[in-house]
């Protein structure tokens, strides 16, 4: 089901992305790692049951993660893959090696999920973009290693950009007002796109 | 002459139709397009500018309840973005100011309901809101999945009672609008046959006596009193209670009246009733927002700051809500004014802009319940 973007984000998340390579050189799968902002990770580890207070372990937020990857499927796991210039449609096999991890610290629930391309992709050019239509979620990449090749041939390059502005926690409180006027629109104007060349 | 008035009523009668149309689309297209899968541009003007506000108050909310921790002087601020975050995102889905300017356009209601309407349904969002975190989370440790689904249920609950509400309202404004039509029709038929009474003087009577000489049981016609009113004649333009269809409409009426509820019987105890239910149908529904707020403020151990930001968040959504049905009242009012004129076109488009609203409220219901159109997202990713 298809619905427009209405809303403002509620969720925020910083995301750190691997491409994955197979020996030949094509892309079998995209790794993902979202942390999310500490309001939301509040709100989903409600109620989950902590041996130590305060600190959840994978165990415990096994099945949150469960929960998570099944119902991301419904919004094509925010994950959009455009092969050549050519937007790929149900690119993706359903997540596989899925976990949640909390810090205690931070307080923020870091969500881990391996796509695995139906096909992998042999091709020049890969675009991956990640966002969420409706901007339910605000995606931003993380400051340290927003995207890493995973045993790419060595011709290969990879580009991230980011979207025009960031919303993002860290920011003071009169960035994010001038800020938020130009970050304002459909999910996918806060695309992050991440571009893969193999000349 | 009777001619040329009606056409300078009917001109002015359909440039106020067109200016309240403009008006009612004019409160929902900024957040809602028809359609699925619609995939515009980014969304500018005020719509986005509005967008933008609420995201800023909203991650200012985050982190005012942050420090409210460490810094009790926070919560000053809290409640003031608080405020302000109800003012901006009453403008967002989910808040009724559509389906609630729509009823009080079909209906004929005071500003003052218009607003107590307004205020009720935003107390109910924040009184629900309070109840489910309090009930799932803090009483029955239920996760995230579970307050979820809640809202899910009570959403359901919600959009049913919008079509519910949309087709009462459909079904008793589209027999005052087919009965004006009909009216009109036999109108002009007299009317040609007498040149005498342009305003088709039908129902002549003094001006104690309200009833017009129909007799369903309704001591006073809020038509006539209008009439009395605005123009200090005991004449009748454009006004439907005809003793000559009457009678038969009676036995197949299920509310034994011929047209929607009008003021007076709104106002009464069966009139609050109506009100209750258009407020439980659109302030049933919690926003997303307050309830991550309230589990968010739960979690650093700040509970009842959580509870006074959902109602002060309430009480700034009732603020645009309220302003809202207020234009939507001021609106009908001169819609009403317009075609209260010496002839009956007028009268007949009054209640066809009411019938189109009321269709408008069951399309809302309709749109909501099946999904096509979306209130907040709700719960986990």
């Amino acid at each position: 089901m298809t619905t427009v973007a209405q809303g403002h984000p509620h969720v925020w998340a910083t995301i750190q992305t691997e491409l994955i390579f197979a020996r030949d050189g094509a892309v079998t799968g995209v790794r993902h790692s979202w942390t999310f902002d500490d309001m939301y990770s509040a709100f989903a580890t409600t109620g989950i049951n902590a041996k130590t207070k305060g600190r959840f372990t994978r165990q415990e937020l096994q099945p949150l993660a469960q929960l998570n990857v099944e119902s991301i499927k419904d919004f094509a796991f925010f994950t959009f893959a455009k092969v050549d210039g050519k937007r790929q449609r149900d690119a993706f096999n359903a997540p596989v090696d899925y976990w949640l991890d909390y810090d205690a610290k931070s307080k923020q629930l870091t969500l881990h999920f391996t796509l695995p391309f139906k096909n992998p992709v042999a091709v020049k050019q890969l675009l991956i973009e990640v966002y969420d239509p409706e901007f339910f979620v605000d995606f931003g990449p993380a400051e340290k290693n927003p995207v890493r090749l995973v045993g790419a041939p060595p011709q290969c390059t990879v580009t991230a950009e980011k979207p025009p502005d960031q919303n993002f926690n860290s920011q003071s409180l009169s960035q994010m007002f001038t800020n938020a006027e130009a970050n304002i629109g459909m999910g996918v104007t806060f695309s992050n796109k991440i571009l893969l060349r193999c000349p | 002459m009777i001619v040329r008035d009606n056409r300078r009523y009917l001109r002015r009668a359909l440039l106020t139709a067109t200016i309240l149309a403009i008006m009612l689309l004019g409160t929902h297209s900024a957040s809602a397009q028809f359609g699925a899968g619609m995939r515009g541009p980014a969304i500018g003007g005020v719509a986005g500018w509005l967008l933008a506000k609420q995201a800023a108050f909203y991650t200012a909310l985050a982190a005012l309840l942050r420090s409210a921790k460490v810094n009790g002087s926070a919560l000053w601020g809290l409640m003031g973005i608080s405020f302000l975050y109800g003012i901006f995102h009453a403008a967002g889905p989910g808040h009724g100011k559509a389906v609630i300017s729509s009823y009080l356009f079909a209906n004929d209601e005071t500003w003052r309901r218009g607003v107590t309407l307004s205020f009720a349904s935003a107390v109910l969002q924040s009184l629900t809101a309070i109840s489910i975190v309090s009930v799932a989370a803090v009483l029955l440790g239920a996760t995230a999945k579970l307050m979820g689904d809640t809202v899910r249920v009570i959403e359901i609950v919600s959009y049913g009672l919008i079509v519910l509400l949309g087709a009462r309202l459909l079904w008793v404004k589209g027999r005052g609008f087919f009965g004006a039509l009909n009216d009109l029709r036999t109108d002009a038929a007299r009317s040609s046959t007498d040149l005498k009474t342009p305003g088709h003087a039908h129902c002549d009577h003094s001006h104690d006596d309200t009833s017009c000489g129909h007799d369903h049981g309704h001591a006073s016609s809020f038509v006539c009193d209008k009439v009395h009113d605005a123009d200090g004649v005991s004449r009748h333009d454009g006004h439907h209670h005809d003793d000559h269809h009457h009678h038969e409409e009676l036995d197949v009426l299920p509310w034994g009246h011929a047209h929607g509820p009008e003021p007076e019987e709104l106002a009464g105890p069966g009139g609050w009733q109506r009100g209750l239910s258009a407020v439980v149908a659109v302030g049933l529904r919690p926003c997303s927002g307050a309830i991550i707020v309230l589990v968010f403020a739960l979690a650093q151990g700040l509970f009842w700051a959580g509870i006074a930001s959902t109602f002060v968040m309430g009480l700034g959504t009732a603020i645009t809500v309220g302003t809202i049905a207020t234009v939507a009242v001021g609106a009908k009012t001169l819609a009403k004014r317009v075609a209260h004129k010496p002839t009956g076109y007028g009268s007949v488009l009054v209640r066809a802009v009411e019938f189109g609203a009321a269709g408008v409220v069951l399309a809302f219901g309709i749109l909501l319940l099946t999904g096509y159109m979306a209130s907040e997202r709700m719960g986990l990713l």
